[in-house]
């Protein structure tokens, strides 16, 4: 597949974002844009700044400077919850299952920020259970999932929001390779239906090249290239930081 | 079994209502104590039991409510239900600002922080002049332990009717949903400042309703039986017993623990609380979720 680049309307704009922790400087000034519709892959080993940056993104932490947009208004210092209304959905790294609430009722959660009673945030939640292949667990604790159960249990919690735009932090992290072509295809439906996706990824390039529209890479909080999968792979900054450069020359 | 369960709520609560005409005063006395213990149980349950966010303090809505009626009904000759009432308006009214302020704290940060700021609200309603401070207000004779056991039975049916709705609600999956993880739950759309304080003011208007109907019962009231550690302590452990965050736990904490604490004083008074204490110790170290979860099992969430 050959991804085709958005529609070129700007969802999601991160502006000169910078964020510390104490002494440690985890983002400098990073920008970067995020279309409608398109798969925008964040790439970077292990503490280059996705994590905080998606944090800084859904409101969890406030940047020290910049300003973050989405559909052109800015959302910085917005409490969580208003920004998740807004559209804004996100999954974590490490998952977080509320452990003693039901499959269904941990999905029912967000679904209740677009239905106000109960029963119908479980009607669409079952749904959405259903849509990620976790239906013969849906009465089950969460606390009962395995790994791979509880990644898509993070994932179908953030689709109940109905978002635009779809924070995916590592969710490749853990599956197996079958799993990860799995999570691909399906990361591809859901541009197909119109969300857009963030995907914050530490390695696996094979996949961030085959459902990626374009590519942003973080390097110890600088972003050191944004571009479309190929301009990536030629980008001497990323070669040398992050793909290694060839220890014998061609 | 659900219609067996229904008849036999349906029985238990027309035999407490025609209670008071067939029992004796020392046993109206302890049922009055009974229902008083699990509706504060009940209490404690929203905010600690269902948010998550455990709590030493709720006595002092408890005093507060006491105090306002012993002033309403003493100075202002308001009748006494009337002034239990605003007691309760008054201690839930009390609870926003406080919730506000206290519900930063988390975890153990926050059960301190709630014992320190129930003896500030002790010392704060002790010092107004009118309370007669340390040496406490007479109320005055009248009412009698009927219309005590009434009030509070009718609190303690409205806390069971609230938690059960709570249960079943979309707030109350919200307050679980921020008891099991309050970041995750903000980015999921919940607005947890605002569910969190809602549940405290909740909490808070329980013991404020039933600390009227205490003062009444003592006819006269100072700080330490307003505010009685001893009130706080117990129906803490009753909920915990029962089961946190349940729907039935502090009833059957509550029931099961008052019915043994009583069975034990009468057959050994010199030791009864050495044995209370150690039975109580064993019963939580084999049923650590308490009794409900265990009887229930884990077969359902719900």
């Amino acid at each position: 597949m050959s991804p085709s680049t958005g529609s070129g309307q700007a969802l999601l704009e991160v502006d000169g974002v910078a964020r510390a922790f104490g002494g440690v400087q985890a983002l400098y000034d990073v920008s970067l844009e995020v279309r409608a519709g398109e798969i925008f892959s964040l790439i970077g080993p292990n503490g280059a700044g996705k994590t905080t940056l998606f944090n800084v993104i859904s409101g969890v932490l406030r940047p020290d400077r910049g300003d973050v947009r989405f559909m052109g208004r800015s959302i910085v210092g917005r409490a969580p919850h208003r920004i998740a209304q807004a559209g804004i959905a996100r999954t974590y790294q490490i998952v977080r299952p509320f452990g003693r609430l039901s499959v269904v009722d941990n999905v029912a959660v967000g679904a209740l920020v677009h239905v106000r009673s109960l029963e119908r945030a479980r009607r669409d939640a079952r749904e959405i259970v259903d849509f990620v292949g976790l239906a013969p667990l849906a009465e089950r604790f969460a606390a009962d999932l395995t790994l791979t159960q509880r990644k898509r249990l993070e994932v179908a919690r953030a689709l109940a929001l109905r978002p635009k735009l779809l924070l995916l932090d590592e969710v490749m992290a853990g599956l197996t390779p079958s799993e990860m072509d799995g999570m691909a295809d399906f990361i591809v439906s859901l541009s197909a239906r119109g969300i857009s996706a963030v995907c914050g990824i530490e390695h696996v390039m094979r996949l961030v090249m085959r459902i990626s529209h374009r590519i942003a890479v973080l390097d110890a909080g600088r972003l050191i290239a944004q571009g479309d999968p190929q301009t990536i792979l030629n980008d001497p900054a990323v070669i040398e930081a992050y793909l290694g450069t060839p220890s014998v020359p061609a | 079994m659900k219609t067996l369960l229904r008849v036999a709520a349906v029985v238990a609560v027309v035999a407490l209502v025609l209670a008071p005409l067939r029992l004796n005063g020392y046993l109206l006395n302890l049922l009055y104590t009974t229902v008083l213990y699990v509706a504060l149980a009940y209490g404690w349950n929203i905010i600690s039991g269902y948010a998550g966010y455990f709590s030493f303090g709720q006595i002092a809505f408890f005093g507060v409510g006491a105090y306002a009626t012993g002033l309403l009904v003493a100075d202002l000759n308001w009748f006494w239900m009337l002034a239990a009432l605003a007691g309760g308006a008054i201690a839930c009214a009390l609870a926003i600002p406080l919730g506000y302020v206290m519900l930063r704290l988390r975890g153990p940060f926050f059960a301190m922080g709630m014992f320190g700021m129930a003896q500030m609200v002790r010392v704060v309603v002790t010092a107004i002049p009118a309370t007669g401070s340390g040496s406490g207000l007479f109320l005055p004779p009248g009412s009698s332990l009927t219309g005590v056991y009434y009030w509070t039975l009718a609190i303690c049916l409205g806390a069971i009717g609230l938690t059960i709705w709570i249960d079943r609600s979309a707030f109350g999956l919200r307050l679980q949903a921020l008891r099991e993880d309050e970041q995750v739950a903000g980015t999921l759309g919940v607005d947890v400042t605002r569910a969190k304080i809602t549940a405290f003011a909740l909490s808070a208007l329980i013991p404020g309703l039933l600390g009227g109907g205490y003062a009444l019962f003592l006819t006269y009231i100072e700080p330490d039986a307003a505010f009685s550690s001893r009130l706080d302590l117990q129906s803490i452990v009753m909920a915990i017993l029962g089961g946190v965050g349940t729907v039935w736990g502090p009833l059957v904490g509550g029931v099961v623990m008052t019915q043994i604490s009583e069975a034990l004083w009468a057959k050994f008074p010199q030791i009864y609380l050495m044995l209370f204490g150690g039975l109580l110790v064993g019963l939580l170290l084999a049923l650590p979720r308490g009794i409900v979860p265990a009887l229930a099992g884990r077969r359902r969430p719900r």
